[in-house]
């Protein structure tokens, strides 16, 4: 797959599953300190304003001091440019692939990297591996993990005193005390890329700001950013090729949804109408999305995602759909990592997922299924008008470098960062994304298609180092490159920021897990098992045990650092 | 970083003996060879077992494993015992736990004794053979997959089911009805693990004495009676035994099987003490109150085996041990 698109398809897939980022730690030593001068408590441990566990944020002039400049690339033109805020799209591969990294970046180094992986490892020892790492000049020793249960092994590695020299976190992950851990475990970047530093890596350097806004932790530089997609987190897909033959109407509203949801469902035939479309529903009925982003601003105070009718709304529209039985029955078992197998063989029309599945299931079912078309719904909104969109992060994958490393060794990881975060259309990206031509691909009309080393070697892991700018490209399928690209425009018209937008909070430990509950509630209420009443015992719960006081503290930052949007 | 408490008194004689009035060096001296023996296996119960121990102290901290450490991070004094106890997770998922240990103690423990009398009386040995290996095998299979196969068999899109729309009738789904949870995992852990646990009765069995049913026929007694009167007796220590230590074990029913489906039939009917300790601890980082769960679970469990066994000492059986 090019072009760094397992991550999204994970972070939709994952989140519904990780999303319990708690006692989160500390953040900007200025927000610790002006708690000093108020006179707030402190726990004085280990001497850091960073172990206070208070939280914050880091904006306006600090902020500033630590973003790299942004210098943008001139390796090629997109055939797409964006609009309302889109990715850039390339159908097309450029006639001549430029060089954005003049000789190997490494001397000679060997690193070791902690990264999930998704999908079937590739062998530890590959002709692949061996072909970047030579380019490189330095040897990566890659320490995967399965994606899906990452987080549960990341706790126990950070703690532990053999940290990788590189380690990739994905936001999902930050749950418990990881935030703490980044900025005691990890070195601070600033200096070495802080302002015009930067520029002694172009390829860096082109990464947008607004994704090293969120790689700032603990007051410092420390992340390498993975850029995302604004809209790429919740896709609503369905099998356009079914949807013909059958002469199914794409719906415009949530009764229409529901409608032809029950029209489809047919369990006799095993088919039924969706998966669970939880995450859609929170969009049609415009919910704020997830922590720390879900806070309103209504009337100069703050409102909770918990608080609002939408989040209401989206909960009672998503139980009609479970309990008007169109939800796969597997889906409702709570098997929701094989939604995609279950909407690839027909047995579920709609789903749910991350953007990376329209490419990803677009390439799997090329030669087994040619019929098989995959398409995005527009969202609509309550009541089918437009639909109010919130924009995603514009980065929620990041990897970090070990404070242990020395000065030089740091320089050359960022040099081999520098390479790997080489855009589209330039022959580093080629060989990280696609590997050596002839072994692991062929050209065939002008794009790059795997050959079977290729889908057994060249899976994403050099990727979760850094990548380039969000792009979609994919040039051997140039019809998912405009599909996709249409619907993030049309769907960019109707997006709007959040109000903490793009800023890398941390809430204090104490109010860390207060939202845990609703997880499991949500859970509950759409399959009928709890009503919308417990949601709201739940809200004056939460209210109570420190809701309130985290409104307040939400308040203060906002004030102190003004809002993102 | 369960404490291992339930199983510390059981293990206790590993220890050298309690100094004797007069002839401690004399006694040194004669069993020295016994002590050397023993040592390796003290020193990995001190290393696993004892010294793991000391982080039972995470409970009484504000524990941080990446800043500060076991021994820096602030002592809380109960704070995380009372947070436990406030929480009504807390509680629920001990009245999952102790529904589910009674409902494996009654339909799940005498399964493999009634398979293993069943067995017994198969004369064939081949078909004997044949039988039991395919009684053992589903014990190899991993969770994951047992629980696929029951929801490919009884979920609302699987063979059953779909069978029965088939054939006109409406389907059904027991993989989500929360009401019968218990009673499946029962099931699935039946299963899974009834011809394993058939092992250890069959061994038992092997050791009677042949003579004594062909003494009893010729008196008369029937296939009943012989085996009310030879077979059970002959089991009873070991049934007591596995009993007591089934009961010590037994706040711990199963954590990666519920785990599995806890989405499918949400955490009301499905939390129990080790899933609840995993989602506070591992999954929210709320340490200190994880470990103060499993901490009161460890001493609960303490209280049911000392229990257990002193009613197996009431019965006349040795249990796991007599002072």
């Amino acid at each position: 797959m090019p072009n760094s698109q397992a991550p999204d398809s994970v972070s939709a897939q994952s989140r519904p599953h990780h999303p319990h980022s708690r006692r989160t730690f500390l953040a900007s030593t200025a927000v610790a300190a002006a708690a000093v001068a108020g006179g707030g408590p402190l726990l004085t441990g280990c001497g850091a304003a960073e172990s206070t566990g208070r939280g914050g944020t880091t904006s306006g002039k600090d902020l500033k001091k630590l973003l790299p400049t942004y210098v943008a690339s001139k390796a090629s033109e997109p055939d797409i440019p964006g609009r309302n805020g889109s990715s850039p799209g390339f159908t097309r591969v450029p006639e001549e692939l430029t060089a954005s990294v003049s000789g190997k970046p490494g001397k000679g180094g060997t690193y070791t990297a902690y990264t999930p992986l998704w999908g079937t490892p590739p062998p530890k020892d590959s002709a692949y591996y061996r072909a970047v790492d030579e380019a490189l000049g330095a040897r990566i020793q890659w320490r995967t993990q399965d994606g899906n249960t990452y987080g549960e092994k990341l706790g126990a590695v950070l703690a532990s005193d053999d940290v990788a020299d590189i380690v990739c976190v994905p936001q999902w992950e930050m749950a418990g005390r990881i935030h703490g851990a980044i900025s005691a475990k990890f070195a601070d970047l600033g200096p070495y890329l802080s302002g015009d530093k930067v520029k002694k890596y172009p390829n860096l350097a082109a990464i947008p700001t607004e994704a090293w806004q969120m790689s700032v932790f603990g007051g410092r530089l420390r992340g390498l950013p993975m850029p995302a997609r604004p809209l790429g987190g919740v896709v609503p897909f369905y099998r356009q090729d079914v949807f013909e033959k059958e002469g199914y109407e794409v719906p415009k509203s949530p009764d229409a949804f529901l409608a032809l949801a029950k029209e489809i469902t047919r369990p006799k035939s095993r088919v039924w109408a969706c998966e669970d479309m939880w995450w859609s529903a929170q969009i049609i009925f415009g919910c704020p999305p997830e922590k720390p982003y879900y806070w309103l601003e209504r009337d100069g105070k703050l409102v909770n995602k918990f608080e609002t009718d939408a989040y209401l709304e989206a909960l009672e529209w998503t139980r009609k759909l479970f309990a008007a039985k169109v939800v796969h029955p597997d889906a409702v078992a709570g098997k929701a990592n094989d939604a995609a197998v279950r909407f690839t063989s027909g047995q579920s029309l709609m789903m749910n997922d991350g953007d990376a599945k329209w490419y990803g299931l677009t390439a799997e079912q090329k030669d087994v299924n040619p019929e098989f078309v995959i398409q995005a719904m527009d969202f609509f909104g309550p009541d089918g008008g437009d639909p109010v969109i919130y924009q995603g992060a514009p980065a929620s994958i990041w990897s970090f470098l070990n404070k242990k490393l020395s000065k030089a060794q740091i320089e050359e990881c960022l040099a081999i960062a520098d390479f790997i975060a080489a855009p589209y259309g330039t022959r580093e990206q080629r060989l990280v994304d696609y590997g050596v031509e002839g072994e692991h691909h062929t050209i065939r009309d002008g794009a790059p298609v795997k050959t079977e080393l290729g889908v057994k070697e060249v899976v994403d892991t050099y990727r979760f180092i850094v990548s380039a700018e969000a792009t979609v490209s994919y040039p051997d399928h140039p019809q998912v490159v405009k599909d996709y690209c249409g619907w993030m425009q049309r769907m960019g018209a109707h997006m709007r920021k959040p109000l903490f937008f793009g800023m890398q909070i941390q809430e204090p430990n104490r109010y860390a897990s207060l939202a845990t509950p609703f997880e499991d509630l949500a859970k509950d209420v759409v399959r009928g098992r709890k009503s919308l009443r417990d949601v709201q015992n739940a809200v004056s719960d939460w209210r109570k045990g420190g809701g309130d006081k985290l409104r307040d503290w939400y308040a203060e930052l906002l004030e102190k650092n003004g809002s993102g949007v | 970083m369960r404490p291992g408490t339930a199983s510390a008194p059981e293990r206790a004689p590993a220890a050298p003996p309690a100094p004797a009035p007069g002839g401690r060096w004399h006694r040194l001296r004669r069993d020295r060879s016994l002590l050397l023996m023993a040592l390796p296996a003290v020193g990995l119960l001190v290393l696993f077992v004892y010294v793991p121990l000391i982080w039972i102290t995470v409970a009484f901290k504000d524990y941080d494993p990446y800043v500060s450490g076991l021994w820096s991070s602030p002592w809380t004094g109960l704070e995380n015992i009372t947070l436990l106890l406030e929480d009504s997770r807390f509680w629920d998922a001990g009245a999952n736990t102790l529904a589910i240990t009674f409902l494996q103690l009654v339909l799940f423990f005498p399964v493999p004794i009634a398979l293993a009398l069943l067995l017994n009386s198969l004369l064939s040995e081949r078909l004997r053979g044949v039988v039991q290996s395919v009684l053992y095998l589903p014990h190899f299979f991993s969770w994951v997959l047992v629980i696929t196969v029951f929801q490919q068999m009884l979920g609302g899109a699987g063979l059953l089911s779909q069978l029965l729309r088939a054939r006109g009738y409406e389907g059904f789904d027991l993989m989500t009805d929360p009401g019968a949870f218990k009673f499946l995992v029962t099931a699935q852990m039946v299963w899974k693990d009834a011809g394993w646990g058939v092992i250890v009765f069959l061994a038992a069995l092997s050791s009677v004495n042949q003579d004594l049913y062909e003494a009893a026929a010729a008196d008369g007694a029937g296939r009943w009676r012989r085996m009310w009167h030879i077979t059970l007796p002959a089991l009873r220590p070991v049934i007591a035994l596995l009993l007591v230590l089934r009961v010590g074990d037994s706040l711990t029913v199963g954590f990666e099987q519920i785990l599995l489906q806890r989405d499918a039939v949400g955490p009301g009917a499905s939390e129990v003490f080790d899933t609840y300790v995993w989602w506070v601890g591992l999954a929210s980082g709320d340490y200190g109150v994880a470990a103060a769960g499993g901490l009161v679970k460890g001493l609960f469990s303490l209280v049911l085996v000392l229990l257990a066994n002193k009613v197996a000492h009431l019965l006349g059986e040795q249990g796991v041990y007599r002072k």
